[in-house]
């Protein structure tokens, strides 16, 4: 694993301790997709985080939402010390889901943690910038287990009726909804809604960024769709191996051995 | 009332290129031509309410002004945690228009009929909710209103006031006559009626069309008696709370006309309803005279 997916899952790791929350298995995951995105595909940075031609970074799987923190905070948007002594506490900026309208000078894009919004919603973003002549293009994380819910495929309808080649959905296949129901191929699901779809190892970065800019360059008005293959809790082998850490949070022994186990991944 | 909407809306996007309109498959012949001259931003979207919902917030955290035709119980029932997320929590501006509440498919059953759209929507901070009571109102309220950056419905009626026509203004009730013995707020399509038994009384008459933010500085000014009479084309109990909070601390006696809290299993014409349920003259006069 690369120093920084191990630096992203510490702070990710140190932030959950802090705040005594977070579905870390979940950030886990998605951490290399999202830092792949920020760091090598998205036109964005602190100084455009508000430029009407950004890139969109919009979260649908909301319970991976302590996953941006740590990358905004590598882009140096959020300060390390600042986030980690505030999130969670009563009248925080900060917390386990965000909150745009606490910042106004960008870098949330959007509300998450009820399943099945995020993706219509960036389905809205995109289509504003094709009305708009926009150069942006939207990326919007889901979780497989996310696509139980009917707005995912209804926005499949609506994206692929409005030619939405500016968005992305990159689903974080964590074989979540294998313990729910048999979803069959999602690719082959995908395909037949009219996207062009991706297959890729979600935590292998170099092949992350092959894929994305794959999908960024074919504009031929179909949208996109990058299945990431992931494992939950990838970094830590204690994590991959229980299910308890979807939802818990490290005390300071765990954090410590938890920390430990990220550095020898 | 809803061709007077179709014609604004079609006067909108031809004038204005930051608007969009989605029809949820509904009205779509009386803006034909802006459908084909504009398929970006006039769409018929198919039967797509809850997932076009999030798309509208998506649009609107862009800088575009969207608004959304339906039918008011799928707009406002089905998609009501899009409302409250994607609209009211993201503090986003759409327009939201509906046709058939509470009972204007008065032989459709209770999927159609939608008693309950104003308290649902008076339910979730920050949303705005307006039910002007003729076709002129609906336009005075939609221009003074579409474009303020808030969630706002409309309840579109096929059965407006016809003798009443008053010029309206958004968030603001009307004073039509002032009187000592009690207050009767007649709310949206139900101004005429009250007319007829209140003309001549020494009543207050209130006429709210903008139900959500509520003004209670216009009750609070007219209302010497504290016995009112709340007739309204929603289920009961709808302004109950705005009611008690425009007049705190004062005793209030307090009638009703307005449809029971009960599952509607009747069918027939629209007037039908409103005699059974009582949203009538003969039924405002009992009540009227039994408060005062």
């Amino acid at each position: 694993m690369k120093l920084i997916s191990k630096k992203l899952r510490k702070d990710a790791l140190y932030l959950s301790h802090k705040c005594q929350d977070g579905n870390l298995q979940s950030v886990f995951s998605c951490l290399d997709i999202v830092w792949t995105l920020y760091d090598k595909i998205m036109n964005w940075s602190p100084a455009l985080a508000q430029d009407e031609n950004r890139d969109y970074f919009i979260i649908s799987k909301g319970q991976a939402t302590l996953a941006l923190y740590p990358i905004l905070i590598e882009k140096g948007f959020f300060d390390r010390e600042t986030v980690a002594g505030e999130i969670g506490q009563f009248d925080s900026r900060y917390c386990i889901q965000t909150d745009l309208t606490k910042f106004p000078e960008g870098g949330v894009e959007n509300n998450a943690g009820s399943l099945g919004h995020g993706f219509p919603f960036a389905a809205g973003i995109a289509n504003a910038r094709k009305i708009q002549k926009g150069a942006s293009q939207v990326y919007v994380l889901c979780g497989d287990g996310e696509f139980c819910e009917g707005t995912m495929w209804e926005t499949c309808i609506f994206a692929a009726d409005k030619k939405l080649d500016n968005l992305c959905v990159v689903v974080d296949d964590n074989d979540s909804v294998g313990a729910m129901v048999s979803m069959g191929s999602m690719k082959a699901k995908l395909e037949s809604f009219g996207f062009d779809v991706f297959d890729v190892n979600g935590h292998d970065m170099d092949a992350l960024e092959k894929v994305f800019l794959q999908a960024k360059e074919l504009k031929n008005g179909k949208p996109k769709a990058v299945i990431a293959h992931t494992v939950r809790g990838y970094g830590s082998a204690t994590m991959t191996e229980q299910d308890i850490w979807f939802h818990k949070a490290p005390n300071a022994d765990e954090l410590e051995m938890l920390m430990r186990e990220v550095d020898e991944f | 009332m809803r061709r007077a909407f179709l014609s604004r809306v079609a006067d909108m996007i031809r004038k204005e290129a930051d608007t969009t309109f989605f029809t949820v498959d509904i009205g779509m012949w009386a803006i034909r031509d802006v459908l084909a001259e504009f398929p970006e931003r006039c769409t018929n979207v198919g039967i797509y309410e809850d997932g076009m919902f999030s798309v509208a917030a998506g649009m609107a955290r862009c800088g575009l002004v969207p608004t959304i035709f339906g039918i008011q119980p799928y707009l406002i029932e089905r998609t009501l945690e899009q409302i409250k997320m994607d609209f009211a929590y993201q503090n986003l501006g759409v327009n939201v228009i509906g046709t058939g509440a509470a009972v204007d498919y008065p032989k459709y059953g209770y999927s159609h009929y939608c008693a309950e759209d104003a308290q649902l929507i008076k339910m979730i901070p920050g949303c705005e909710f307006i039910a002007p009571g003729t076709a002129k109102q609906f336009i005075q309220l939609f221009n003074q209103s579409y474009r303020n950056g808030h969630p706002t419905f409309f309840r579109v009626s096929d059965h407006p006031n016809t003798e009443y026509d008053v010029d309206v203004e958004f968030g603001k009730a009307n004073v039509i006559q002032t009187g000592s013995k009690a207050t009767v707020i007649a709310v949206s399509v139900m101004l005429d009626e009250v007319m007829r038994v209140c003309k001549g009384q020494d009543v207050t008459v209130l006429y709210y069309t903008t139900l959500e933010p509520f003004d209670y500085e216009t009750l609070a000014k007219h209302c010497p008696s504290g016995k009112i009479l709340v007739v309204e084309p929603e289920y009961e109990g709808t302004l109950l709370y705005d009611i008690h909070k425009a007049l705190p601390g004062r005793p209030l006696q307090i009638e009703q006309v307005a449809f029971p809290r009960e599952i509607f299993r009747n069918y027939g014409t629209y007037q039908e309803k409103m005699d059974y349920y009582g949203l009538t003259a003969a039924c405002i006069s009992e009540k009227l005279h039994a408060l005062i």
